[in-house]
């Protein structure tokens, strides 16, 4: 389904800001599976996301997705195969437009926008019917901007028009990570729920260790642009947070392990 | 009497500059000095087809054309060569400062004797009127002619006003509404945001342009520097129309345009009775604009000490 090959990104190329984001990242993702990214900060995780997505045009390696060469394809091309979940609550949704306009916007991700009406009666009692099942009483806000709304309330709304229109691919970019932990609960709960009602191919960048073992069927671990560990199968059904965490602690050792023996190599030689 | 109802139409007719000065700096949040250049530029080739003899309507519609063109252009800069906003503007503005001077052939092109939108008009109401050159209005006698000149005005904003209404909730506009809310959202949406640019300032300056020429048309002639100083005027025309009607819904949104333009143009016939130097004129309207957009800040500023004293003290 989506098929990343030797994937590189250097940003800021040969100035003292130089950062390889991703050094060579390759990665099979079969259809329906649920990938989990952890990795330290700045392990360009969100990177690779963002590399999927079209934000930017990776260096080198090829991208495929849904039998597609998307390397070279523009982010608003990709937008049909694929929806997105941003960080911030505020990224995904149109703040001075209405719940009912954003959710129009949504239905039709990817397809030629003509001279049709966005809205009609139809449509809005579809759109009723739909965010009612979120139990959040939205249903009756229709009418009202989205910028009203609190950050879980657009997450859960953003995460809806992601998956509207069924994507081949779905990417969630620590899109809890803003929220206080009852709406970021609730969010994760509904993104479970959306997740397994349409098998969608799914893509999450999370820091909690909690989530990346309940949710999901692979667990990947980046540090420094490249993939650490790649956890499937029995390894990833066994993983436990304190697995992971006694994981990241050990790149933690030979990180600074570098800057000892390094200290220790000058003392001696240099 | 005259007076007022000169003032209603020209206000009238600049409402559809309100609305493309709201469609580029509200919107868009995008700053298109490109507005000084294609009023004129709507102005000179409507003004130029008039005496060359063609329809009227057409060459109204012309006028429209090219100023969608120049500001087509204008977004081309800005995204396909990633040139700064304002200076996209500027250049664009600029260039057709030449144009418009090759268009008219010289700087200034009276429309004394020939067939325009106007001319139609009157002929309509005269029609209507069964040759009466004046019409008992209420207690005022008004002319015909200036009514007539009314009466089109406002049937033009009416139907464009309407138009823009549709154009909005269709699915195009609204993508191109959340252009300017959060173009990164629409793009992860699968909209070309570029080319959304590009579509929304050309048609912002096709309806600048189209508010030249008719312009042109209702005072007579078309002038190269008609165009100077359009934008802060149509800037005040969104900002009064915002103060009266509010932002709630796009229906407000373009009546408060147009009530804004008309308003504003009343302001200033009555300062100019009152004996305001035509000179002062953009100055002031210059000023306006600054304290409309300055004013609500200092006002939040002198409450907010008292406030957080009122708190400190309890």
């Amino acid at each position: 389904m989506l098929e990343l090959r030797d994937v590189r990104r250097t940003f800021h190329p040969s100035t003292p800001n130089e950062v390889r984001a991703l050094q060579g990242v390759s990665i099979d993702l079969q259809p329906g599976s649920f990938l989990i990214i952890i990795g330290t900060n700045g392990s360009g995780k969100s990177t690779l996301l963002n590399a999927v997505a079209g934000t930017f045009f990776v260096d080198s390696g090829t991208i495929r997705l849904a039998g597609h060469d998307i390397t070279r394809w523009p982010e608003h091309r990709r937008a049909a195969l694929i929806g997105r979940v941003f960080q911030n609550p505020f990224s995904g949704t149109a703040p001075n437009m209405t719940i009912a306009e954003n959710l129009a916007l949504a239905a039709r991700r990817g397809q030629p926008r003509g001279f049709g009406p966005a809205l009609d009666r139809r449509v809005r009692q579809e759109f009723r019917d739909r965010i009612r099942t979120l139990n959040m009483g939205l249903e009756d806000r229709l009418d009202n901007a989205i910028g009203s709304l609190s950050g879980g309330q657009r997450q859960a709304l953003t995460l809806l028009m992601a998956t509207w229109r069924k994507p081949d691919l779905l990417l969630l970019d620590e899109h809890t990570a803003a929220l206080d932990p009852k709406s970021a609960d609730q969010v994760i709960r509904l993104t479970d729920e959306l997740i397994r009602r349409d098998r969608l191919t799914t893509l999450m960048v999370t820091h909690s260790m909690q989530q990346a073992v309940n949710l999901g069927d692979r667990i990947v671990m980046m540090h420094r642009g490249q993939i650490l560990h790649d956890l499937q199968g029995p390894d990833r059904s066994r993983a436990r947070p304190e697995d992971l965490l006694s994981r990241f602690e050990q790149v933690r050792r030979r990180e600074q392990m570098d800057a000892n023996v390094a200290a220790l190599l000058q003392r001696s030689y240099v | 009497m005259t007076l007022l109802l000169g003032a209603l139409t020209i206000g009238l007719l600049l409402a559809m500059l309100a609305f493309g000065v709201y469609l580029s700096f509200r919107i868009f949040n995008f700053p298109d000095i490109t507005a000084e250049g294609s009023f004129t530029l709507g102005a000179s080739v409507c003004a130029v087809l008039l005496l060359a003899g063609c329809e009227p309507l057409l060459a109204t519609g012309a006028g429209f054309l090219a100023g969608f063109v120049a500001g087509a252009l204008t977004g081309l800069l800005h995204t396909r060569f990633s040139i700064n906003g304002l200076l996209s503007g500027i250049l664009v503005m600029t260039a057709l400062y030449s144009v418009n001077l090759h268009v008219m052939g010289k700087s200034n092109v009276p429309l004394m004797s020939v067939r325009t939108l106007l001319t139609d008009m009157e002929q309509l109401a005269g029609f209507l009127a069964q040759g009466a050159p004046t019409v008992q209005l209420g207690p005022w006698e008004v002319s015909t002619r200036d009514l007539a000149a009314l009466g089109g005005g406002f049937a033009l904003v009416c139907i464009v006003g309407f138009a823009l209404h549709w154009f909005f909730r269709t699915n195009l506009g609204t993508a191109m509404r959340a252009t300017g809310d959060n173009a990164q959202m629409i793009r992860a949406l699968g909209v070309n945001t570029d080319r959304v640019l590009i579509l929304g300032l050309a048609l912002s300056n096709g309806l600048i342009a189209l508010s030249g020429a008719l312009l042109a048309q209702y005072q007579g002639f078309a002038d190269v520097q008609m165009g100077i100083g359009m934008v802060v005027w149509g800037l005040a025309s969104v900002i009064i129309g915002e103060a009266l009607v509010g932002t709630a819904t796009l229906g407000f949104l373009i009546t408060g345009a147009v009530m804004g333009s008309v308003l504003f143009r009343l302001l200033v016939a009555v300062a100019l009775r009152w004996g305001l130097d035509p000179n002062d004129l953009k100055i002031v309207t210059a000023l306006f604009v600054f304290l409309a957009l300055v004013g609500p800040r200092w006002m939040r500023k002198l409450r907010a000490p008292r406030a957080s004293a009122a708190e400190g003290a309890r």
